[in-house]
């Protein structure tokens, strides 16, 4: 408990300074709602035009991209890029004279911009509710999509890591994150479903590591992945999870060393 | 016993060579050749339980690498340090707990949160006890005069408000040792006054051993007895400022106000520094001449209102040592060294 402290600590200060900044939370509410909208009228009329797969139905197309929208009020929450911002300031040397994780700091400050966050999803919710359906599956689903969910979380979170600790390396990462999130963006599932790409393309983006952040918990929420392929499913998420994380440690070894041998 | 030892401290940097122009950049891409800069060579010092030690050098002269290598997040290229029994690179998080630090130019608190917040954090951090946590709080909450922003974000703290939160930051979790990197910077006199006075009072009432690192010559002489110069990695002097002083300031400047106008002054054994108006400002050596003979000399030939004599400040020593390089005059300055130089 007294070693997990300071964490819960650090994420409780991310959540009060979070909420300092109220104005951009309901910007973000309102600017979700404009998304949520444009996303409906747009699905609408593709559909009408038969530009779809036949595989999703209108319905759960506008469903996939609302709880897309949802999700990306908490995925889009960058904690590491603190990372990248202590680097380039040299606070990053204060904060390895702190008796500290330096990653589990990282991570539990992120984890608490992403809870203040993810709070906005309720009243955002209820809002998007007054002019969109949204379907609600199976509870079996709903709690196979809170797994798959938070396996995503993670996996993005290790990505963001990745990017911002390139940092100890080049200092300026904008092109670097620039990329990868386009990247990002686009192949992991959250504008289009990746049943969009034809296929041996779309076989390779719903085998490559961003699928795990949008794509699995999407075609689990919207019934697309029967019960039966949940298992691989999670299991392939897990995976990039643990690769990730692997890499993750292995990279801030070396960002460490190069802090005490080069003086950062 | 020392707490904090250093003995033939080294610290070599290596970065990559860049060879100008185009042609020269493509070469470093693919073939890199490293140049080395050393930062801190011999460095072998050590500090007493409740010392309060200046660390001076001109920019570049290898003091932030020092302690940097003290607090743990520079490892020595060779060489020893013990800090509070610890080696400091090797146990990192140990030896954070011994240690705080202020940074004039960088801080430690929570830029949008209110002050007592990042102390709350800073308690946390180091698992400090409540009861513990809550009268070093009010102690230097009374002390640095914190209780008209307590509740204020950092964001919207004047600066000298913000040291002194910075200040009491890096000591809410009783650290034995603590270093201050140019901790006045850009502060008023009023608020520089205040953070001497908090870093008298800590050292003589808690016992913490401090390292103050600064530009300002004011802040050392007003805080510290020993001072430890450095320059261009290598330790000069390593004393008293009084012994420095004696060595350095063997010359005073006497200053006359004449009551008369003088085309000419001239007196032995002194040369004339300075003269606007009325006022001539001479120079001695006290080896060569008492500052009573002086004053005789010169009110036996001039009419005389006012003298007085000005002691040299640790400022112009300094300068002079940068400019014109450390030689001990007499006897070797160096501390004996705890082992024989081979």
């Amino acid at each position: 408990m007294s070693a997990l402290e300071p964490y819960l600590e650090f994420a409780r200060k991310a959540f009060a300074r979070e909420a300092t900044y109220r104005f951009e939370v309901f910007t973000s509410i309102g600017s979700l709602l404009l998304r949520v909208y444009v996303l409906r009228s747009l699905w609408t009329a593709l559909y009408a035009q038969n530009a779809a797969p036949a595989s999703i139905p209108l319905h759960a197309m506008i469903t996939y991209a609302t709880v897309a929208l949802l999700m990306s009020l908490v995925l889009e929450v960058d904690g590491t890029r603190g990372i990248r911002e202590r680097v380039r300031e040299g606070t990053i040397a204060t904060d390895f004279m702190k008796p500290i994780v330096l990653p589990l700091y990282f991570f539990s400050d992120g984890f608490g911009q992403t809870l203040l966050h993810a709070l906005t999803i309720v009243p955002a919710l209820a809002l998007a509710l007054l002019f969109v359906h949204v379907d609600v599956p199976s509870l079996a689903a709903l709690a196979a999509f809170a797994l798959s969910f938070a396996l995503g979380y993670f996996v993005n979170f290790f990505l963001n890591f990745l990017m911002n600790v390139v940092a100890f390396w080049t200092l300026e990462t904008f092109a670097v994150q620039l990329t990868i999130r386009w990247a990002s963006d686009l192949l992991s599932g959250q504008i289009v479903p990746l049943d969009f790409f034809p296929g041996i393309l779309g076989r390779i983006v719903e085998n490559l590591p961003f699928a795990a952040i949008y794509s699995t918990p999407l075609r689990i929420y919207i019934g697309e992945l029967p019960p039966s392929a949940w298992p691989a499913a999670m299991a392939a998420q897990a995976g990039w999870l643990v690769l990730f994380a692997t890499a993750a440690a292995f990279v801030w070894h070396a960002a460490e060393r190069r802090v005490v041998v080069q003086g950062g | 016993m020392p707490i904090i030892e250093t003995r033939d401290l080294r610290k070599v940097f290596r970065t990559v060579k860049r060879t100008p122009g185009a042609a020269g950049a493509l070469k470093t891409l693919f073939t890199r050749e490293y140049v080395e800069r050393v930062a801190v060579e011999d460095v072998t010092m050590a500090l007493d339980v409740g010392e309060l030690v200046g660390y001076i050098g001109p920019n570049g002269a290898g003091k932030s690498t020092t302690i940097k290598m003290l607090t743990g997040i520079l490892v020595p290229t060779s060489g020893e340090i013990r800090v509070a029994g610890l080696v400091p690179y090797a146990e990192r998080k140990k030896n954070a707990r011994n240690i705080g630090v202020v940074f004039g130019q960088r801080s430690q608190l929570y830029w949008d949160l209110p002050l007592v917040e990042s102390f709350e954090l800073l308690r946390a951090i180091y698992g400090i006890p409540r009861e513990r946590y809550r009268a070093n709080l009010s102690a230097f909450t009374e002390l640095l005069e914190m209780g008209d922003f307590l509740r204020t974000p950092v964001r919207q703290l004047s600066l000298g408000q913000r040291m002194r939160g910075d200040f009491a930051a890096a000591m809410l979790h009783d650290p034995r040792i603590v270093y201050l990197d140019e901790p006045t910077i850009g502060l008023d006199v009023v608020a520089k006054e205040a953070i001497r006075t908090f870093v008298a009072r800590v050292n003589a009432e808690r016992g913490t051993t401090f390292i103050l690192t600064t530009h300002d010559l004011a802040d050392v002489e007003r805080l510290c007895r020993r001072i430890v110069l450095i320059d261009k990695g290598r330790l000069i002097y390593d004393g008293t400022i009084e012994r420095i002083k004696e060595q350095y300031g063997t010359h005073r400047t006497l200053v006359v106000r004449l009551c008369d106008t003088y085309p000419q002054i001239e007196i032995d054994d002194a040369t004339l520094e300075e003269r606007t108006g009325d006022l001539v400002r001479l120079r001695f050596d006290r080896k060569a001449i008492s500052a009573d003979q002086l004053i005789r000399r010169v009110t036996e030939r001039y009419c005389v209102s006012d003298v007085s004599i000005e002691e040299p400040e640790l400022e112009s020593i300094i300068r002079r040592i940068y400019v014109e390089g450390y030689t001990a005059p007499g006897t070797s300055l160096a501390p004996p060294a705890p082992v024989a130089a081979p």
